[in-house]
């Protein structure tokens, strides 16, 4: 097992050389930071002037030797728009995130996992077909208008709930729920098929067969298998709260990484950009290992050499 | 024997009544928070020198104050840190007089000095400053006087300097404390900056908010009557407009779309005049290349401009929130022109007269229309200048235009018009100009052959007009007789109307979403969109009423 994460993890150092020269490159195809700085009505001279100010002026590959060259050593240079150190913005956000994923994780496995095992064991009841609407509802609702939704009912209209931000627990339910509904979907359909195949198997018929009471069968034996492939959507899901909530996080005013991204993809801070993927590259390789090696505890039979 | 029981007894009557009826100004008398939703902060950074766009006029106007002010009633500028301005009989210094007894926040006294250490430090290669590579060009060295006059010496006559050190135009002119930041070095100051304006400094979380306090004396620029300002950042409109409605904000930036939701909501709309001007404009069209091409044609670009019904898009596009435009780049509060004969120019020249479109296209030579390439992009802060494009396109297509619209993300469609702009040459595209006091500023950036447009003509090829109007505003910006200069000034600004190059569409407006249980009814500055310098003069829910 040891040799099999030192070998996972210098292939993430692999990719995520890879990914960051992918950036640096691709980043300035969309645009000069220069532009976002000035008037837009200001002169050849002036925007020069900006360029080298911003220390964007050296030829391209010049650029990326130094910024390959300071990464090494931990520094990834200074965010364009708030000139701090950009890995230092973008650890001043990474705890906001990590409020509001883990919460929705366990809000959206709360949900999903009864329900998905109620879908499966009631195949083609109302129950069934019931969660089978709420899932394609989930899946098919943007979360966009859903929050938009959710902040005119429950904080507009009803006056129940503050409509945006952080704060203490009631701010972090509306944008758990709207997070969480597209999970509690995926999951849920994942678990009632993951449960119908293994409900079919062998091994559950023989452990009926011994008498094992129905709670014991579904509960330890079939749900522990059927966790299996939930394990790697929840690795995916996971990676993608955490990068890609920009959504939510727009529609909440909420300062995570998510908007981070997309504020420094619009203000064309290459440095900031560049430090959040890799950063965020980082972070999915170690959820992708970390899948891994649960996947190992979930299901013995499975052993990394 | 004196008689002084009754005079004594009268003063103290007298001072009785003045302390019961004048309350005089404290702490106690400012309370409650306003809270203020935007749509961005910028940079987020209380250090004026890293702040290059708008945003600075919403968040560190209300700690800094800046050396020239504003003319509250009418937009443009007016006085600031420095009361009054001259320019020297040779036209190559100007002289600023500051106000008397003004103090920083830490207690140390505003004077000339740092006015000087402010402009030397926004002159710097570190300066993010949006001016800043114009004001290292355009000043020669500043002179202290003494503590409340100042001189800059200027390289050439500059007859507009004193306004681009107004935020009613950039934010070059704002004032820095200078033995604060000698004393404790910019990191500190960026972390805990002072200022002389109506606010102090309390917090910045990034992302999330700024927090002030109010000062609990009396301030020129006006006593805040709130004793604590919060600015959040709430990127999502929908959201913003709902936190007005719950009351988690008094006031939030909103655009056109929720004009509707908000007076349904019996919210307050208040719409700051003239803050932009939507254009569309024809890039390249001086180029021989393009001699043959309809858009060459003035008559062809008089045709498209006769064929916007402007009233429409300012009833149904921007729901009745815009006004008719004057000429290009100029508003009400335009210094150096003559409002009422532009006034008038415009209602006529940009009318909707699509038989008369018709006409100038025929004689043409192109009574079927043509293929006409429009970029359409809206610029940040205005993203209603989508729906507009499409409007225009829409006109044009009805009078035979064979319109091939394409839409671009604000930050590509820039890189199209920088360098030899061989990718826009030829086309048509939106645009904005935003409410500024001084227009020749504008045309320098639209049509001078070095300006960032160079509608007209560039360093490399510039034809008669061009070079006309390169000499026109070289002796226009020089111009020390104001009679002669407003005369010039109108001769730019129909050199330019009359080329149709560039068209004014319609005048927009800022928009604010209001609680008016949270704030009492203020007035906006005209021209400038942002509310950092009026904060100070928004009243308490009880003090003053809504219409």
């Amino acid at each position: 097992m040891r040799r099999y994460i030192v070998q996972r993890l210098l292939q993430g150092v692999f990719l995520v050389l890879i990914v960051t020269t992918i950036v640096f490159f691709l980043g300035r195809l969309t645009g000069n930071p220069a532009d976002m700085v000035l008037p837009e009505d200001a002169s050849e001279e002036d925007r020069q002037e900006m360029i080298e100010t911003l220390g964007l002026d050296g030829p391209v590959h010049t650029q990326f030797f130094i910024f390959m060259g300071n990464a090494l050593q931990g520094d990834l240079g200074l965010s364009i728009r708030y000139r701090q150190p950009a890995a230092e913005v973008f650890f001043s956000r990474l705890p906001n995130t990590m409020k509001i994923v883990p919460a929705t994780m366990i809000v959206a496995l709360v949900l999903a996992i009864p329900l998905g095992i109620l879908s499966a064991l009631r195949r083609g009841s109302v129950t069934d077909r019931f969660s089978g609407a709420i899932a394609v509802l989930g899946i098919a609702t943007p979360n966009f208008w859903l929050g938009i939704l959710l902040i005119y009912l429950f904080s507009v209209q009803l006056g129940w709930l503050p409509s945006a931000r952080m704060g203490g627990f009631t701010h972090y339910i509306l944008p758990t729920i709207t997070l969480g509904t597209f999970l509690v979907a995926g999951f849920m359909r994942l678990i009632r098929s993951s449960m119908l195949e293994i409900l079919d198997s062998e091994f559950v018929k023989l452990a009926r067969i011994k008498g094992l009471s129905e709670f014991k069968v579904i509960w330890k034996h079939c749900l522990r298998n059927a966790l299996i492939p939930v394990l790697s959507l929840w690795g995916v899901f996971m990676g993608g709260l955490v990068t890609g909530a920009i959504v939510t996080e727009t529609v909440f005013a909420w300062p995570g990484v998510g908007r981070l991204t997309y504020e420094a993809v619009i203000f064309r801070d290459f440095p900031l950009l560049q430090a959040v993927i890799i950063m965020d590259a980082i972070l999915i390789l170690f959820i992708n290992l970390l899948v891994d090696i649960l996947y190992a505890y979930v299901d013995p039979r499975i052993r990394y050499t | 024997m004196t008689h002084r029981g009754p005079f004594f007894g009268w003063l103290f009557s007298l001072l009785l009544t003045v302390f019961i009826w004048v309350p005089l100004p404290s702490a106690a008398d400012q309370e409650g928070t306003l809270v203020i939703a935007l749509d961005t902060l910028g940079g987020q950074t209380m250090d004026p020198i890293l702040e290059g766009r708008a945003p600075h006029a919403h968040y560190q106007a209300p700690v800094f104050d800046a050396l020239v002010g504003f003319n509250f009633e009418k937009g443009g500028i007016g006085p600031g840190v420095a009361e009054r301005w001259e320019l020297a009989d040779d036209g190559q210094s100007w002289t600023f007089y500051l106000q008397k007894g003004l103090k920083w926040h830490n207690g140390d006294s505003l004077t000339a000095h740092d006015v000087k250490f402010s402009l030397e430090r926004t002159m710097t290669k570190e300066s993010l400053a949006s001016r800043a590579s114009a004001l290292r060009r355009n000043v020669k060295k500043i002179e202290v006087i003494d503590d409340h006059t100042v001189q800059i010496f200027t390289n050439g006559v500059q007859v507009h300097f004193p306004a681009s050190m107004s935020r009613a135009v950039f934010q070059e002119g704002q004032l820095m404390p200078k033995k604060y930041i000698e004393k404790v070095g910019v990191k500190e100051f960026r972390k805990n900056p002072v200022g002389s304006g109506p606010w102090k400094f309390v917090r910045s979380v990034q992302g999330d908010r700024i927090e002030y306090e109010a000062v609990d004396h009396p301030h020129w620029r006006g006593k805040p009557n709130f004793k604590k300002l919060v600015i959040l950042l709430v990127p999502e409109e929908s959201t913003r407009v709902a936190m007005v409605r719950t009351g988690e904000a008094a006031i939030a930036s909103i655009s056109p779309e929720s004009l509707q939701e908000v007076e349904v909501a019996k919210l307050k709309v208040v719409s700051v005049p003239s803050t932009m001007q939507a254009v569309y404009q024809f890039w390249g069209a001086y180029r021989s290349e393009f001699a043959k091409s309809p858009i060459a044609d003035k008559r062809v670009r008089e045709a498209l401009s006769l064929a916007i019904d402007r009233q429409s898009i300012i009833d149904h596009v921007m729901y009745g929130q815009a006004s008719w435009p004057m000429p290009f780049a100029t508003f009400g509060y335009s210094s150096d022109i003559d409002t009422a004969r532009w006034q008038a120019w415009g209602k006529k020249a940009l009318r909707y007269d699509p038989a008369r479109a018709k006409q100038l296209l025929s004689e043409a030579g192109y009574p079927n229309g043509f293929d006409l390439n429009f970029a359409n992009t809206a610029l940040p802060g205005t993203p209603y200048m989508t729906q507009i494009g499409v409007a225009v396109a829409d006109f044009w297509n009805k009078i035979g235009v064979k319109v091939k619209i394409k839409h671009y993300e604000w930050g590509a469609f820039r890189l199209l018009y920088r360098g030899d702009q061989k990718k826009l040459a030829g086309h048509t595209s939106m645009f904005r100009t935003a409410g500024r006091p001084v227009a020749a500023a504008r045309y320098y950036g639209g049509f001078h052959s070095k300006g960032g447009h160079h509608l007209f003509g560039s360093k490399t090829d510039c034809p008669q007009r061009c070079q006309d109007f390169d000499n026109l505003h070289l002796s226009l910006v020089a111009e020390q007789d104001d009679a002669k200069r407003a005369q010039k000034t109108d001769k730019m600004l129909e050199m330019v109307a009359d080329s149709w190059m560039a068209v004014p569409i319609i005048e927009g407006k800022g928009y604010w979403a209001v609680n008016p249980k949270k704030v009492g009814h203020f007035k906006p500055i005209p021209g400038r969109h942002e509310f950092g310098d009026v904060f100070e003069r928004m009243p308490l829910p009880g003090q003053k009423a809504w219409p």
